[in-house]
């Protein structure tokens, strides 16, 4: 009767996290880059900054987040490249594949990360450590991609351990032993524990997770707020979170920067109608809309400006977004400076599973999106363009996928 | 060691079999390739379409990315490695 209890008590949950995602697929379908230092993120002429490195890349000092022409001078040897989120997305499908052999219960929270729920599935195999072995082996053969696993009761615990023994690592945390297993860890391996986080709780004398675990639930809630409590309960080993297999994001954003810094408002504009477009699209392709719009301008002294704005009802009409894009770049764009980068985001996005309105305006954008959409899967997503966005022909290339932006976005 | 995306039409000679197909060799700028090795082959989508990249190496021991496209059966090389 305890056996049974205790096995309904517990979860099995992995974490699994492929090693430096992007360099790992160069490398892994170009044996030439192999054992090289390999840098994902932009040629080293261009503005931009290292996506990710390959360990080769991180032992000469190369960071994620560094800007490439400092990776340039640490690195000269080192192989840039500008990567393809298309061949990631594709490989991503085969870690997909490979993990809906063992449970249906995948989340994935990016292309290279996902958790698996294996409590229902676990007896089906010889033990837990078996099959992570069975899944590093079968996606290494396929992609040449090495991946970590962390294996816990809860999703925080795992996350953690899965980056305790990188690269090709496994940690499994025995169930009910969670809180001893953090304890001696360092504090900022805990979800939601960032540089500004860390320094305040080493003001504290707080360095470890379990030194954190032992404040009163209280004190964390006055230190971080309501995050505190959920950084607390991950300190102390407790996450009700289960492993769902669709996430509803809590923002969506599209940005880029501008090859050369430019004051042509038609550009600006144009590009900033691009990327709603590609936002709505995003939104509409997940059943989900969104109530928040944010418009992002990073001009060429490097100052940044953003705003957000919250509209009426929620939306996913490309149409609506950008009257309140354009609304917030009017308000926003108060600096004769020439504009270095630009980005949308949307935010309080909730699942669309409620008809928006009985009137015949809003059902027959509706209409109008569903057609949009629909031609859009066939044809690709520059078969139907607003025609402003027609303007950016002058500065980029395109293919039937879209515009080819100056350092795209790797992960969408 | 640098790449360059190329994009340009090609000659391919290549097989269908068990619903794969696989290149086997390639004309490009008035030169004959065999492909020596095939590193992997992933699917992108546009639209209907999909477009298939294959990551070779050619019997001069270049790296190649060839393309080729489903809608118009057309190949092209993607990218080349140059240099290294």
């Amino acid at each position: 009767m305890t056996k049974i209890s205790y096995t309904f008590m517990h979860k099995t949950i992995f974490h699994i996290d492929a090693d430096a995602f992007f360099a790992s697929v160069e490398q892994g379908f170009n044996p030439r880059l192999r054992g090289k230092p390999v840098i994902v993120g932009g040629k080293e002429n261009q503005r931009g900054v290292v996506h990710t490195a390959s360990y080769e890349a991180r032992a000469l000092g190369i960071r994620t987040g560094m800007p490439l022409f400092k990776a340039k001078a640490l690195c000269p040897q080192a192989i840039f490249l500008k990567g393809s989120y298309d061949h990631y997305r594709a490989v991503s499908e085969v870690f997909q594949e490979v993990y809906l052999k063992y449970t249906p219960q995948v989340e994935f929270t990016s292309l290279d990360d996902a958790y698996l729920d294996l409590s229902g599935a676990a007896h089906l195999y010889p033990s837990l450590q078996w099959i992570a072995a069975a899944i590093k082996e079968d996606v290494y053969r396929r992609t040449g991609v090495t991946l970590s696993v962390g294996i816990s009761n809860t999703k925080a615990t795992a996350r953690i351990a899965s980056g305790l023994n990188k690269p090709a690592g496994v940690v499994c945390v025995p169930a009910g032993q969670e809180k001893e297993f953090l304890a001696p860890l360092s504090v900022d391996l805990l979800p939601g524990i960032g540089r500004s986080a860390k320094e305040r709780l080493l003001d504290l004398r707080i360095f470890t997770v379990g030194q954190f675990a032992r404040l009163p639930k209280m004190v964390a809630e006055q230190l971080f707020g309501k995050n505190g409590i959920k950084i607390w309960m991950y300190a102390n080993g407790i996450d009700p979170r289960p492993v769902k297999r669709r996430i509803i994001p809590r923002q969506i954003s599209r940005e880029t920067s501008f090859e050369e810094d430019t004051s042509d408002m038609k550009i600006v504009k144009g590009t900033l109608q691009y990327l709603t477009e590609r936002i709505a699209k995003k939104l509409r392709q997940q059943n989900l809309l969104c109530r928040t719009v944010g418009v992002k301008i990073g001009y060429s002294d490097f100052k940044r400006h953003a705003q957000t704005r919250s509209m009426e009802y929620p939306s996913n009409d490309s149409g609506e977004l950008f009257t309140v894009v354009e609304k917030i770049f009017t308000e926003l764009h108060l600096r004769r400076i020439r504009i270095r980068h630009t980005g949308i985001s949307v935010s309080q996005i909730e699942p669309q599973n409620y008809q928006r309105s009985l009137f015949n305006e809003a059902m027959s954008r509706e209409s109008l999106n569903s057609a949009v959409d629909d031609i859009r899967s066939r044809f690709g997503f520059m078969a139907l363009m607003p025609a402003d966005t027609l303007e950016l022909k002058r500065k980029y290339r395109m293919d039937a996928g879209g515009y080819i932006l100056h350092n795209p976005a790797l992960t969408r | 060691m640098t790449f360059e995306d190329i994009f340009e039409p090609i000659e391919v000679i290549s097989y269908f079999k068990e619903g794969k197909l696989r290149p086997l060799r390639f004309r490009w700028n008035g030169r004959v390739y065999k492909i020596k090795q095939l590193n992997g082959h992933w699917i992108s989508h546009q639209g209907y379409s999909k477009e298939h990249h294959y990551s070779i190496i050619s019997d001069s021991s270049d790296y190649f990315e060839l393309l080729f496209n489903s809608a118009d059966f057309d190949w092209q090389v993607a990218r080349v490695c140059l240099g290294g």
